[in-house]
């Protein structure tokens, strides 16, 4: 095949990682991948055969802790001392620049750790004279901050400083189909089980609202559920979008993980988080950029026995996740 | 506690996949002299003849699934395999007209995982 033809035929890399554990085990890092990622702006869960959320899920869902926006915020006020010693110091203040493109302008974020990181076009690196390293993929900001809601409203209140509330959805499928997972067997057996991979663009198309007993042969669409399938009366959808803390859910994950303490019909729950396409980082502090998608998300599904996957993906200008 | 041998589990069990199989797109179309009505299949046979157009008759074999399709903006999720996913996004960038009526694409959203396609933090706004 001739270059140019091969050239059309070539993607840039992406990576889907699945990992499988169980929750109670000792060197299980379920815990650790949550609160590595920092950044997250959308929190999902879904419970097949369950009409009605319980109570503490329910509780947890609703307390996800509110977050903050400061409009026209130097930079430099991150790094003054009493800052410092009023919020980082206590560490669980997590920052990112808002309305920022990480492909196209300057972008800041802080971690829990006290670290900030910038990501900064030629001319602002020149300027600001500090050592630092080129991407390797390729200000006077907005910032969102999460911490201590009282002081974080009276320290910047000579700033616009305004308060949100993460938005909750919740919502009831009727009649949807799922595919049948084996723990053991994250790449499916056939007529037995489906894969991780199968699993993970079955919940996209959930998330997205794709007919799902459509049929392979259709002009319009050949996408079907994977096979082995079973069809569920009804699942229970939550997505909460926002700023959300890695803290919050690891809290929804416990709660999720606490579902199965009581016999329940359901197989398998999952619990999906995305995170911000325009952040600097993804895990820790592996650089993420923006290529043609900033994907950054993990999924986890836990199953009756609490053994779980945990799958994490990233897009063409990212590292490898953990 | 059970142990990591009965588990099976020596390390946490990973795989890898480095290439997904297909791309996904969200996209729209829009006519600017307005007035156009397509169903889901219309609008599969748009996205074939964009195809053919640019990339003649193999190119318009090319699967392209429609997965989801809202008529009153026009606007769908396209899945296609990963090999092909360069030609389709071309030739709907080149599409412009569609039965002697002006039309553009507009490419919102692409991702090889369909789950980013549903958590898109640019369009998360809060004022």
């Amino acid at each position: 095949m001739s270059a140019p033809l091969r050239r059309l035929r070539e993607t840039p890399r992406h990576l889907l990682v699945c990992e499988r554990s169980h929750v109670r085990h000792e060197r299980s890092r379920h815990a650790a991948r949550v609160r590595g990622h920092a950044y997250n702006c959308r929190v999902s869960f879904l419970i097949p055969e369950c009409g009605v959320l319980p109570e503490p899920l329910k509780s947890v869902t609703t307390d996800m802790g509110e977050y903050y926006l400061v409009k026209n915020l130097p930079l430099h006020e991150l790094v003054a001392q009493e800052f410092i010693s009023a919020f980082v110091k206590t560490g669980s203040c997590y920052a990112l620049t808002y309305n920022t493109r990480i492909d196209q302008d300057n972008t800041a974020a802080l971690l829990p750790t006290g670290k900030l990181i910038l990501s900064v076009d030629k001319d602002t690196y020149e300027e600001l004279g500090l050592q630092g390293r080129p991407s390797r993929y390729s200000g006077k900001k907005v910032m969102r901050y999460s911490a201590d809601g009282s002081t974080l409203m009276s320290y910047f209140s000579k700033h616009q400083i305004q308060a949100h509330q993460p938005k909750i959805t919740f919502s009831t499928l009727r009649n949807l189909q799922c595919p049948v997972l084996c723990s053991n067997e994250l790449q499916g057996k056939p007529e037995e089980s489906c894969s991780a991979q199968e699993l993970f663009e079955w919940l996209g198309a959930v998330f997205s609202n794709v007919e799902l007993d459509n049929k392979s042969f259709s002009f319009v669409s050949t996408y079907c559920c994977p096979e082995p399938s079973t069809m569920m009366d009804q699942a229970y959808l939550c997505t909460i979008t926002g700023f959300i803390l890695p803290e919050k859910i690891i809290q929804l994950l416990d709660q999720l993980c606490a579902y199965f303490d009581e016999p329940k019909l359901a197989q398998w729950v999952t619990l999906t988080v995305h995170g911000f396409a325009d952040s600097p980082v993804s895990w820790r502090e592996n650089e993420h950029g923006f290529q043609k998608g900033g994907e950054n998300l993990y999924n986890f599904v836990v199953f009756r026995s609490l053994d779980y996957w945990l799958q994490m993906a990233v897009g063409a200008n990212d590292d490898c996740p953990p | 506690m059970r142990s990591t041998r009965e588990l099976g589990l020596a390390k946490p069990f990973a795989t890898r996949a480095a290439q997904p199989g297909h791309h996904y797109l969200r996209v729209s179309v829009e006519f600017p002299d307005g007035g156009v009505r397509l169903n889901a299949a219309h609008f599969k046979q748009l996205i074939v003849s964009a195809l053919k157009e640019l990339h003649g008759e193999v190119g318009a074999a090319l699967p392209v699934d429609v997965l989801t399709y809202d008529e009153k903006t026009l606007s769908a999720i396209l899945r296609v395999s990963s090999s092909g996913f360069v030609k389709l996004w071309s030739a709907l960038t080149l599409l412009g007209s569609y039965q002697n009526r002006k039309c553009a694409f507009r490419v919102v959203q692409t991702s090889p995982f369909l789950l980013a396609l549903s958590g898109n933090s640019r369009e998360l706004v809060l004022d």
